[in-house]
């Protein structure tokens, strides 16, 4: 990865971190996205989209209702491909979705203590909002989405350099086939996760008659191909 | 459109930007509702800006319907309690509607559809398409919303009970059930596609255990704490096995 295509992808990460929350929730902070792009940045679209649709699977756990605490997938998603686009085949995923997860929990716990912060920030202004002083409603507005792009920028470069740092740690003590059970177990644990949270959003209810002629219709294709 | 609400609508996109534990939406509330309240005197523009801040928590799609109501309450002339209780019914049920609608609907139908396309070959294709398809959605809901706030006012409960809504949340349920299982098998062959057979059954395995593992509710395990379990496991196993 040349300095530039770093440059490029802690933008990406910062955009797609700002995505999340902030603005403008257009979800282009999905891994799928996320991992796309960032794969046609560094010229590897194929592991960008492996990589996309694995962490799709590992969001499919969450639903971001209201105050709830979750991991951060979609910076994590772009520090995995930058990862592995270090590697090829099996060690590329083993390695990327290794530091995503690792990424994704730190950025999760980062928009924890933003959130804190936002809080602190809005209290220490409470007498100014009572009074219904419209310079500080925006100014706290804006301070917030620059405090959320900061963070972004910070979990997506953590992830960055993570990435470098177990990259040399790994290649040097991985075989092929030792990198193969490693992108194996991470490739289970997603298609686990995506299944139990789907089936917890279909629930128990008439749907999933629905999801059992889709699951045949996957299946049926699976075969046909 | 009128301009102020294009305004409001765009500020909307942002309304989450100051989330925080305190007031929820309530900053971003205030910073969209803003535009709307320009034509009012000086002083009830600051007591409605006042009241905008305050605590207030729902979808942030849906948020709008909230926006335009409590703004057209504040032209209206309607006693401050007043407004503030519209505020606070509101939260509920935006949020109830919106979770429904949006998180556990639209969202994954249009996700399950973009998997199915990667799993198929499409590519880029499935991407873009993901994005511009989830955001006709995501963008009309987010106009409707504020739109039908403005024009009923303190009556805006009877736009969450618009046909559209009901319609709509009818056909997502069982359309994001049909291309979230569809998506799943061919997701599975898509992402097994380049291990050899050993490596196959062993991805059978790990998703059949982690399955598992999720399922047993005691164990409180969460996909990135199963992902990182996994991972570690991989990696002594990887580590040993040369």
């Amino acid at each position: 990865m040349t300095i530039e295509q770093g440059g490029l992808l802690l933008v990406w990460g910062t955009l797609v971190g700002l995505d999340l929350v902030s603005m403008p929730q257009a979800m282009i902070s999905r891994p799928l996205v996320a991992g796309a792009l960032a794969g046609a940045m560094l010229g590897d679209l194929g592991t960008g989209l492996q990589l996309g649709v694995i962490f799709e699977l590992f969001q499919y756990d969450i639903l971001p209702m209201g105050a709830v605490r979750y991991p951060e997938y979609g910076p994590a998603t772009v520090a995995a491909v930058g990862a592995a686009h270090a590697s090829t085949g099996a060690l590329g995923v083993a390695l990327g979705v290794v530091v995503g997860l690792a990424t994704g929990l730190l950025g999760g716990i980062s928009i924890h203590f933003m959130r804190r912060a936002n809080a602190w920030a809005v209290r220490r202004h409470s007498d100014a909002l009572e009074r219904g002083d419209v310079s500080v409603i925006v100014r706290l507005h804006v301070a917030s989405m620059l405090r959320d792009a900061a963070r972004a920028a910070l979990v997506t470069g953590a992830g960055l350099a993570l990435g470098a740092g177990v990259h040399a740690l790994l290649v040097s003590g991985l075989a092929v086939r030792g990198a193969m059970v490693v992108a194996v177990a991470v490739t289970g644990a997603s298609i686990a996760a995506g299944t139990v949270g789907i089936l917890r959003l279909i629930g128990r209810g008439p749907d999933l008659r629905w999801f059992a002629a889709g699951l045949l219709g996957g299946a049926a294709g699976v075969w046909l191909r | 459109m009128k301009p102020s609400l294009g305004r409001c609508l765009l500020r909307l996109f942002t309304v989450q930007g100051s989330w925080n534990y305190e007031r929820m939406l309530g900053i971003g509330f205030g910073v969209a509702e803003e535009p709307l309240l320009r034509g009012l005197s000086p002083e009830a523009y600051r007591t409605a800006m006042a009241r905008g801040a305050h605590f207030f928590n729902a979808h942030p799609y849906l948020c709008g319907m909230a926006v335009g109501a409590a703004a057209r309450a504040e032209h209206d002339g309607v006693p401050a309690d007043q407004v503030e209780r519209l505020r606070t019914a509101l939260c509920g049920p935006l949020g109830s509607v919106g979770d429904r609608l949006v998180w556990a609907g639209w969202l994954p139908l249009n996700s399950g559809l973009a998997l199915a396309g990667i799993a198929l070959g499409m590519g880029w294709w499935a991407v873009v398409g993901f994005v511009a398809l989830y955001n006709v959605g995501h963008v009309g809901l987010r106009w409707w919303a504020l739109q039908a706030g403005w024009t009923h006012g303190l009556r805006v409960v009877d736009a969450l009970r618009h046909p559209f809504l009901r319609r709509a949340g009818a056909f997502l349920a069982p359309a994001m059930a049909i291309a979230t299982g569809a998506a799943l098998p061919l997701t599975m062959g898509y992402l097994s596609g380049p291990f050899p057979g050993w490596a196959r059954v062993l991805l059978a395995g790990a998703v059949g255990t982690g399955v598992l593992l999720l399922q047993w509710r005691r164990l409180g395990l969460t996909g990135i704490r199963l992902g990182l379990g996994f991972a570690a496991i991989g990696l002594i196993v990887g580590l040993v096995w040369r």
